[in-house]
């Protein structure tokens, strides 16, 4: 069974050339017939499929509709039309630490961003030891959040999402998190997950990462699907693409 | 194949209904958040939820009190009017910033949103609740009695509140696309305040007028309020039913329109 299938999706933006949110002035340009928006279709027609326990890369130029596709996969967008079927519980990464409040502990704030991640308390209490394990921040649960690094407010943030057990991850160039040694146990972590039958969506520009990990990826360029298949050619494609333009 | 479809709508709301559950630490974490930030970085705290109503019905009281003072409790019926209008006032206005205030939670995580408005309306039913008590202690003291029909004050709470959520999906999801509703609904909201018994009896309306007074479900709400914490009264049927069909209409369009405006959410944020 696969993990995700997406069929034919698209997605269009609204440009405004000058905001416009007061209702009167969408009553003016309702009446004179003028809207003042261009429309950009950051996807046109993608379809994949990803298979159970797959790790899948997604590579492209800045702009290319990786973040776009990948936010329609968390189901923060919605595609204008084609639809996307996912399987099992899904956590996606596009940005670590949502919901962090700099006021309360570190303690405080994995209940807080697990319960973001739809995890219950009881789940939590059971991976709580884990979680701060893994950060290496032990010592410092009891520490208001203001108080960490920033290294180590990621660090708290990526071992929180990443315990939350789900069948599907998406992640987004969660990478620079940590030291070069914490970026070592993250790819190991995410090995580890690999091991368990994890699906993972990978988007990434760094493509010595992507080669590692995926053996299928997908290359995006204007919204559009140009290659897919084994990482390797993607990649050559993609460097291909880069040279040429 | 119609009927298959329908059978997969059912399974999506069911699927959906599982999700609020799951997301159930959210909706007490993110109301005890609400609530808490409410009296932040005031000294009195949660006092002043009870201390400007209060204060407010001290004021409005002086003002009418020799206009319609010698109404039966005017005193009493007074406060259950401003109480009962605080819920309505403070919860609307409040959940329309709902989505807007927290921008994290829309762009960057799927969450059910409705869960934002959801936690927002309850904030506002805990103070809403703590307020009813001490009036219930007061109106204990202006009347030296407390009728056993006080009973019936959580059901229709209850039903109040689902009205407050369903006005507050409404108006939180149009406010993310349409900004100036929320100086539209500080105006509406005051014409909103003149049109129900709040300073003034039932008794001033005039008798042509009074079918379509009645309309208000606000006046219907603040009646029957009256009737069972002062006048000791079971509401009439009518009116009740009034209430919990207005109640489920508005919360059935709310949660439609925002079913549908949430699509869109994070685009125009």
């Amino acid at each position: 069974m696969s993990a995700i299938t997406a069929d034919k999706i698209s997605k269009k933006f609204r440009i405004p050339h000058e905001k416009k949110t007061t209702l009167f002035q969408n009553i003016v340009g309702v009446i004179k017939r003028q809207f003042d928006y261009e429309e950009f279709w950051a996807l046109k027609g993608v379809s994949f499929e990803v298979e159970n326990g797959e790790t899948f890369g997604i590579v492209g130029r800045n702009g290319s509709g990786k973040s776009t596709l990948l936010k329609i996969l968390a189901k923060v967008l919605y595609p204008d039309s084609g639809s996307v079927k996912m399987n099992g519980k899904v956590a996606s990464f596009l940005e670590l630490g949502i919901g962090f409040q700099q006021e309360l502990t570190a303690e405080e704030n994995v209940y807080i961003y697990s319960s973001i991640l739809g995890i219950s308390r009881k789940q939590v209490k059971r991976i709580y030891d884990d979680i701060f394990a893994f950060a290496e921040l032990k010592k410092f649960e009891d520490m208001k959040l203001k108080n960490l690094s920033s290294g180590m407010y990621m660090r708290l943030a990526f071992s929180t999402a990443i315990h939350a057990n789900p069948d599907t991850i998406l992640i987004d160039e969660v990478f620079a998190v940590g030291d070069e040694a914490f970026q070592k146990k993250c790819i190991d972590k995410i090995n580890g997950l690999q091991k368990q039958g994890k699906t993972i969506i990978f988007v990434s520009h760094d493509l010595k990462a992507v080669k590692g990990l995926c053996r299928r990826s997908l290359l995006l360029n204007e919204g559009k699907i140009i290659s897919m298949g084994a990482t390797e050619k993607v990649i050559n494609d993609y460097l291909a693409l880069l040279n040429g333009g | 194949m119609r009927k298959g479809e329908g059978g997969a709508r059912v399974a999506e709301r069911l699927q959906y209904k599982a999700k609020m559950w799951q997301y159930r630490e959210l909706v007490r974490n993110l109301t005890i958040a609400d609530f808490k930030s409410r009296y932040q970085n005031t000294s009195l705290g949660f006092l002043w939820s009870i201390l400007s109503p209060l204060l407010l019905a001290g004021v409005l009281y002086f003002v009418f009190r020799h206009l319609f003072g010698q109404e039966e409790d005017f005193a009493a019926n007074l406060l259950v009017g401003i109480m009962a209008w605080r819920f309505f006032t403070i919860g609307t206005t409040s959940s329309l910033h709902a989505i807007v205030n927290k921008p994290s939670l829309v762009t960057k995580v799927y969450i059910p949103r409705q869960i934002l408005v959801l936690s927002n309306v309850l904030a506002n039913l805990i103070s809403s609740l703590l307020e009813f008590v001490v009036l219930l202690s007061i109106i204990f003291i202006l009347l030296g009695h407390l009728s056993i029909t006080v009973l019936l004050f959580p059901l229709i709470h209850f039903l109040y509140f689902w009205l407050i959520f369903g006005a507050g999906l409404l108006l939180s999801s149009l406010f993310v696309y349409f900004r100036d509703l929320d100086q539209m609904w500080e105006v509406l909201i005051n014409v909103l305040f003149f049109c129900s018994p709040i300073v003034y009896p039932l008794s001033v309306v005039p008798p042509y007028l009074m079918p379509y007074y009645m309309l208000n479900p606000l006046t219907q709400i603040i009646v029957i309020y009256r009737r069972v914490m002062v006048a000791g009264d079971i509401p009439s049927l009518t009116s009740l039913v009034g209430v919990i069909v207005v109640g489920i209409v508005v919360y059935l369009v709310g949660n439609l329109v925002f079913s549908k405006l949430q699509r869109r959410f994070a685009e125009e944020m």
